[in-house]
């Protein structure tokens, strides 16, 4: 086979807008008749890259080669190549045929050719019979395919498409994706086609460039991308993937959730911090003890060809608390239509700094109200011997009228569970309510994790939140006075499965993969 | 729906009072007898027949509609180019210099004009200019190039602001594809562009041609009274001479000649658009 001639050349290319730098140095290198897609999320800098090629933005610096030509200096109607645009801009004062035909009047091409090569790229995107049509009498795809064979009459080396499919519905969309598939096979000539889209990538390209603030991330073939992503980064473009911390051990062994695995993957130094990836596809589903793995299905979603299923291999950080159901009067007061109610609550001996009454008010859930006008009270005056140590006291909400309720606080040095390895912390508090704040909530779970005031965290950064699940074992229909425990959890390790074979959620399950399922990557300042 | 219909009724009463009565009452004046009543009174067209008869009438009538059409041309002419520029400039300049073009219809027209004859009289700052340059004795104020001067002073904003409007609204985009198609500057803005900007244009034209050809007071301050249009005709009929039959008739004729000249305006803007899609 011969070698490929490159026709396309960046050398490092930067661009700034406002200070804000788009593109940081970008060197890419396009072959003749290839189909190569610029892929990343809005803001990457992939659509600054194809202007800059079209001619419609000036980089700061580098330079932008065509066949070994600097271009740079050129304007865009000296370029060869054309473009498509996202919203197509085709030109609402001319029909379907004039508009195809601009590229060739322009250069004074005579009428009978023009006809000839117009009726030809009518063929080829299928709108025979539709020269006299408006612009806005065409479908968006209609109009798309207008766009291209404007842009491909021309017969340029090289094709724009600047995320063309955007605009067009999901079935469109995959239409189309063949559609200019066929088109740059059979025109043969270099597409450079940006999205953000990953299937349509995966899809359409020969060459796939992922982006990522203004820097490449890694450039290959969809197979490559897909089957061996550089990093944590592209692995989660680019498909669906499971992402774990891992250490590599030794060349071709892998350390991760406290197992060593064999892989394929060598050249790490042994202790290198590094990151997994793991397919769901590649994950078979087994009975349990027989995998790699042991895991209960958390959910499991219906997705037409397969099932996704969440299967946790181990439990979280939890902590479990006391809930207290008291009897309806203690917890109320009233005085004719006025009624006022309140909960006795823990507080931590570490929150009492700077602690204020409003913060009372809401960890008692101290509410009063008329009965007869359905309107809430407020409450006028807290009375509380409250100090900063640990020990019992005694808090008063008094509202409109001097109708008051008297509760407790309870101080103490409240337990934090922590998991040094999974680097999470979680707390909450055993609390007091009444039978009926249980029945009249609309949201149980997070009403728990109010009153309980759960909460999770990272322990090296304490303001990132970890949310929390809630279990519980009794019946908030049927519950009496009593106690009861209340548990919370942070995810634990979870593994996305792509799977054909239907399994009840809640059953225990082993999840098997091989060597060459494990794909060992370096570690990127990246977390999903 | 009902209610909605109600509502109307107050504007419809208003418009019929306002705008529907008068007209028809100046129909009504220019086909009957001088001194008539609305209650007696007898048909006849003499005063169609008087004006298309006497020569200086007719005379006059070409002059307004010449005045009016070198007025609207000139107007777009100048307006365009200014119109295009600025809509090229960036968001903020935009709104200054539309603010700049629309700040003297802040004053009223009539100063506006009363000081172009201080500009143009003699040994005024225009003819000091032309001194300089060696242009001596020119005698602009009370000729057609002051009319002129005046109209497309007063009239320029409207044009530049219609213009303006239609460059605006076009998809900046459209500029880069005629540009990656090959197109020069040039070409792109002959063959898009200008296209495109057509119905600004049309509205500009109308919004021009219309006051300058029932325009009085401005040939009557710059043009002197030697410089009669035909709107200083009606006025002359209605405030001088007291004949309402004979100016109702002239400000009809010139309610149809609009008419139809505007009726010929879009009729080739439809035909220039199809002709440019075919």
């Amino acid at each position: 086979m011969e070698k490929p001639k490159t026709l396309i050349q960046f050398r490092n290319i930067q661009k700034s807008f406002d200070d804000q730098i788009i593109l940081k140095g970008i060197d890419l290198d396009i072959n003749e008749n290839e189909f190569v897609t610029l892929l990343g999320p809005s803001g990457c800098g992939k659509t600054t890259l194809l202007r800059i090629l079209g001619g419609f933005l000036q980089q700061d610096e580098g330079e932008v080669y065509i066949a070994g030509k600097e271009i740079s200096s050129l304007p865009p109607y000296k370029r060869e190549l054309n473009t498509v645009f996202q919203k197509y801009a085709l030109f609402p004062n001319m029909n379907v045929y004039e508009n195809i035909a601009f590229g060739l009047r322009i250069k004074k091409v005579s009428n009978d050719i023009i006809e000839q090569k117009v009726m030809r790229m009518l063929r080829l995107i299928g709108l025979e019979g539709y020269e006299k049509r408006e612009i806005t009498q065409l479908s968006g795809g209609q109009q798309q395919r207008v766009a291209i064979a404007r842009a491909l009459v021309n017969e340029p080396n090289v094709l724009l498409l600047d995320e063309p499919l955007g605009a067009l519905d999901l079935k469109l969309r995959k239409e189309m994706q063949y559609e200019l598939k066929r088109i740059q096979q059979e025109v043969g000539i270099t597409f450079i086609f940006v999205t953000h889209d990953q299937e349509e990538a995966l899809t359409m390209s020969d060459k796939i460039v992922i982006m990522k603030e203004g820097e490449i991330q890694q450039i290959g073939s969809p197979v490559e991308i897909y089957n061996e992503p550089v990093n944590a980064y592209v692995a989660n473009f680019i498909g669906e993937s499971n992402i774990l911390p891992g250490v590599m051990v030794h060349d071709e062994l892998v350390r991760f959730d406290e197992q060593d695995f064999e892989c394929v993957d060598k050249g790490y130094k042994p202790g290198e911090r590094v990151d997994v990836v793991i397919r769901p596809e590649d994950i078979d589903i087994v009975g349990p003890n027989e995998g790699k793995l042991n895991g209960t299905v958390e959910s499991v979603l219906f997705k037409g060809m397969l099932y996704e299923m969440m299967v946790e291999t181990k439990p979280g950080t939890h902590v479990t608390v006391n809930m207290h159901i008291t009897s309806e009067d203690a917890n109320q007061n009233d005085d004719g239509h006025i009624h006022i109610s309140g909960n006795s609550f823990y507080l931590d001996v570490e929150d009492m700094e700077g602690i204020e009454e409003k913060d009372l008010i809401a960890r008692a859930d101290a509410q009063a109200w008329n009965d007869e006008t359905d309107e809430q009270l407020s409450i006028e005056h807290v009375e509380t011997d409250l100090e900063n140590k640990i020990g019992t006291y005694s808090i008063t909400f008094t509202t409109v009228g001097g109708l008051s309720i008297t509760k407790t606080i309870q101080v103490i040095d409240q337990q934090i569970v922590r998991d040094e390895k999974r680097n999470e912390g979680v707390s909450a508090f055993n609390f007091f309510k009444s039978k009926d704040e249980i029945q009249e909530s609309v949201a149980l779970d997070t009403d728990l994790k109010t009153w309980a005031n759960a909460q999770g965290w990272r322990l090296s950064n304490e303001d990132e939140a970890i949310p929390l699940d809630v279990t519980y074992e009794f019946d908030p229909d049927k519950i009496a006075p009593g106690v009861y425990p209340v548990t919370f959890w942070t995810k634990g390790r979870v593994f996305k499965v792509h799977t054909t074979d239907f399994v009840e959620e809640g059953a225990r399950v082993g999840l098997q993969f091989g060597p060459a399922d494990i794909h060992v990557m370096e570690k990127e300042g990246y977390t999903s | 729906m009902k209610t909605w219909r109600r509502l109307a009724i107050p504007y419809l009463i208003w418009g019929s009072c306002m705008l529907l009565l008068p007209m028809l009452l100046i129909v009504f004046y220019s086909i009957v007898q001088p001194g008539n009543e609305v209650t007696t009174f007898s048909f006849t067209l003499n005063s169609y027949v008087r004006f298309f008869t006497d020569p200086n009438f007719l005379m006059i009538l070409w002059r307004s509609l010449s005045v009016a059409l070198k007025t609207t041309a000139l107007c777009l002419l100048i307006g365009y180019p200014i119109a295009y520029w600025i809509s090229r400039c960036s968001k903020k300049t935009q709104n200054l210099m539309i603010l700049l073009i629309t700040l003297p219809m802040w004053i009223n027209m009539l100063v506006r004009t009363y000081a172009w004859i201080g500009l143009l009289s003699e040994g005024g700052p225009i003819s000091i200019v032309l001194g300089w340059f060696g242009i001596h004795n020119v005698e602009i104020l009370y000729t057609e190039t002051a009319v002129l001067i005046g109209m497309v002073y007063n009239y320029l904003p409207f044009m530049v602001l219609q213009i303006h409007a239609s460059l605006t609204k076009m998809d900046p985009s459209l500029v880069e594809a005629a540009s990656d198609l090959g197109a020069s500057p040039f070409q792109t803005f002959w063959r898009v562009i200008f296209p495109l900007s057509v119905p600004g244009v049309i509205s500009g034209i109308t919004l021009v041609f219309l006051p300058a050809i029932s325009a009085f007071f401005i040939p009557k301050l710059l043009g002197g009274g030697g410089w009669f249009l035909i709107g200083n005709v009606i006025e002359n009929q209605f405030i001088t001479v007291g004949e309402w039959n004979f100016g109702s008739a002239i400000s009809v004729i010139m309610a149809l000649i609009m008419m139809l000249l505007m009726g010929l305006v879009r009729r080739a803007d439809r035909k220039g658009a199809k002709e440019a899609k075919a």
